[in-house]
């Protein structure tokens, strides 16, 4: 009898094996229930944000973290599509349009729109306003004052060979060649593969000295005293500060960049209710305001600003003054050709 | 269940091997061939505006793939997962050595002990390796204090540091097949050789190392062919002079948008492994 049990169970797993795939269809066609799925940077968002979310709305946010946004438009591209709402960098912005991966907010559907500055209504990355702005920042040098006799004042100062072995870079294309070119002088505009040659030798000769490419370990690596310069996104540094308050934040006299993260809702969510829910609540003044706070990047939401803390409102490294506002330039939007060269000249950077 | 196994190879025994090597097959069959030859395909693609791949055929991947800008990574990662396999095979010899001839009673809870690394995610060793070697870390500080080092040397992203994430993640992969075959060595020969005047080494040398050679064999093949394709380990622990294969791999398919070129290396890859066990296999066979 026990025989004829064990026999029928073995047949009926053998059976149901093939069947899982349908199962598992079955499920996400069951996949109902009130939730909004997040893909967005590690320590991108406040403390209690989707606590709060779900207290006032009863939509619980699945939340998800990426540490490059090429890596994550990798897995968006590759039809990773169970996620609902994406926090997406400007210069990417029409990259995904092109192919079709973002579906755009509806204009008047959120109700919180006009509490952003009105320079980042419209920009020229979006000129349609598909996305949403969500916060904005400068990339900079990161330093250890105690470490280092001098402040670092331009981005020279990261291919110095004094300070070998003690340097970290963004592992980011657009970073690391942005801030070539603007050493160079060679505009963004540019499809000359000799200027990528250039640019290429440049990011070659600094190698030698730089102890990492990373893009969040590198924070960790300047607390703990591994790096004592360092290519930084403004915001990720003060947060780092916290930990270690020799740490500081200079903008290169040479200028630098400025970019958005917007938020953009993903083609084929099926929840797109609760995600527009989701993105007009980020955009209240007190939640926004309570981002800022946490991660400490600048808001691009008027109504949230006098909210933010003081310490962070009057600091130039964080909100800088009017005068270098206007010297922050936005990355050059790449159509697939360029695209394609700054990947190539990047990748063979990290080969050589 | 038992029962019903032996039923069911009593009675049909061709029908119940096949029913029994089915899931493994099928599994191999998905997980394994048909991706494989995926991959295959896709290296013959054309890479097309934003990474999107569009399926007229090429053989610019391959010759793209044979740059000698590539060389020096694939010299470089032969060299780590070479010395990363002898330094797994020196540590892991005497390892499998005591554990089959000297644990006696311990025997059962020293293998679980080397199986202890394999619960938590090699992530989270890797990351526990940078805080032990950290400028900072316990080890630099260890060191200062008892006066071996003035100045903490960074231990972390150096050919060092490599070595240590592979050696410490793949040692029991070394050492498994060698206690298996050490086990397997009659005890008989060896007590032959010393009634024959052989001293401990002679029989070490002549009768246990011998017979033990499958388990050396295999065990640096299991350790040698993942270390060629790891890129965690260089990605955590390494700097950015020490970019290996599998870096290079993942890059083309996270960072650099190129799915096709990607697989043109994995491809690459793969028939130079396969044509090297082959080769190994036939020679072996020669003998």
């Amino acid at each position: 009898m026990s025989d004829r049990l064990s026999r029928r169970g073995f047949l009926k797993a053998a059976v149901l094996a093939p069947l899982l795939p349908a199962f598992l269809a079955a499920c996400r066609r069951a996949d109902n229930a009130k939730v909004v799925n997040f893909f967005n940077w590690s320590n991108y968002i406040g403390k209690d944000t989707l606590a709060d979310f779900k207290k006032k709305t009863g939509v619980e946010v699945r939340y998800d973290l990426f540490a490059d946004e090429e890596e994550m438009f990798a897995k968006i591209r590759a039809g990773a599509r169970g996620y609902d709402l994406i926090v997406v960098g400007d210069y990417l912005i029409p990259r995904f349009q092109s192919l079709n991966l973002i579906d755009p907010v509806p204009s008047g559907a959120l109700k919180n729109m006009g509490n952003l500055y009105a320079r980042y209504r419209r920009p020229s990355y979006d000129p349609a306003e598909t996305t949403v702005p969500y916060l904005w920042g400068t990339t900079g040098i990161a330093y250890n004052k105690k470490k280092l006799k001098s402040p670092p004042t331009s981005w020279w100062d990261l291919w110095d060979p004094k300070y070998k072995d003690r340097v970290s870079m963004l592992d980011n294309v657009r970073d690391c060649i942005s801030v070539a070119m603007q050493l160079l002088k060679i505009p963004q505009t540019t499809r000359d593969p000799q200027d990528f040659q250039k640019i290429r030798e440049l990011l070659v000769k600094q190698k030698p000295l730089v102890k990492q490419y990373s893009s969040s370990s590198y924070l960790n690596s300047l607390v703990a005293g591994e790096i004592d310069l360092a290519m930084t996104w403004s915001g990720d540094l003060f947060q780092a500060a916290r930990d270690n308050p020799d740490l500081d934040y200079v903008l290169p006299k040479e200028g630098t960049y400025m970019w958005v993260d917007c938020l953009a809702m993903l083609r084929g969510s099926r929840h797109r209710e609760d995600t527009l829910r989701l993105i007009d609540f980020l955009l209240e003044p007190e939640v926004g305001a309570s981002i800022a706070n946490f991660v400490r990047y600048p808001s691009p939401n008027e109504k949230a600003y006098p909210l933010v803390d003081a310490s962070l409102r009057k600091d130039p490294r964080v909100y800088p003054t009017p005068a270098v506002l206007k010297t922050l330039s936005l990355h050059h939007t790449l159509d697939s050709e360029q695209s394609e060269l700054w990947n190539q000249t990047w990748a063979d950077v990290k080969v050589a | 269940m038992t029962k019903a196994l032996s039923w069911l190879l009593a009675g049909r025994r061709e029908a119940a091997t096949h029913l029994l090597l089915a899931p493994a097959a099928l599994w191999l069959l998905f997980m394994l061939v048909i991706p494989a030859l995926g991959m295959v395909a896709l290296s013959f693609a054309t890479n097309g505006p934003y990474g999107v791949i569009q399926w007229t055929f090429t053989l610019e991947n391959y010759q793209r793939a044979f740059h000698p800008k590539y060389l020096p990574v694939l010299l470089r990662t032969l060299g780590f997962a070479g010395s990363a396999t002898a330094i797994c095979l020196l540590l892991g010899y005497p390892l499998a050595y005591y554990l089959s001839f000297r644990a006696g009673k311990w025997r059962n809870a020293l293998l679980v002990g080397l199986m202890i690394p394999f619960w938590s995610s090699c992530l989270v060793a890797f990351y526990s390796w940078m805080i032990v070697l950290g400028k900072e870390g316990m080890l630099n500080n260890v060191l200062i204090h008892f006066g071996f080092l003035s100045q903490p040397i960074g231990f972390l992203y150096s050919p060092f540091a490599i070595l240590l994430g592979l050696v410490y993640f793949y040692l029991p992969f070394t050492v498994l097949p060698l206690y298996a075959s050490l086990e397997k060595v009659p005890r008989s020969y060896i007590e032959a050789a010393y009634d024959l005047g052989a001293s401990r080494w002679t029989a070490f040398f002549k009768v246990t190392l011998p017979l033990s050679m499958p388990g050396v064999i295999a065990g640096c093949l299991l350790t040698f062919i993942p270390c060629l394709g790891d890129f965690l380990t260089a990605e955590i622990l390494g700097g950015p002079r020490y970019y290996l294969l599998g870096n290079l791999i993942s890059n083309q398919f996270l960072m650099a948008q190129d799915w096709p070129f990607g697989a043109a290396l994995t491809s690459l890859l793969l028939v130079g492994l396969v044509a090297g066990l082959w080769t190994y296999q036939r020679w072996e066979e020669s003998l």
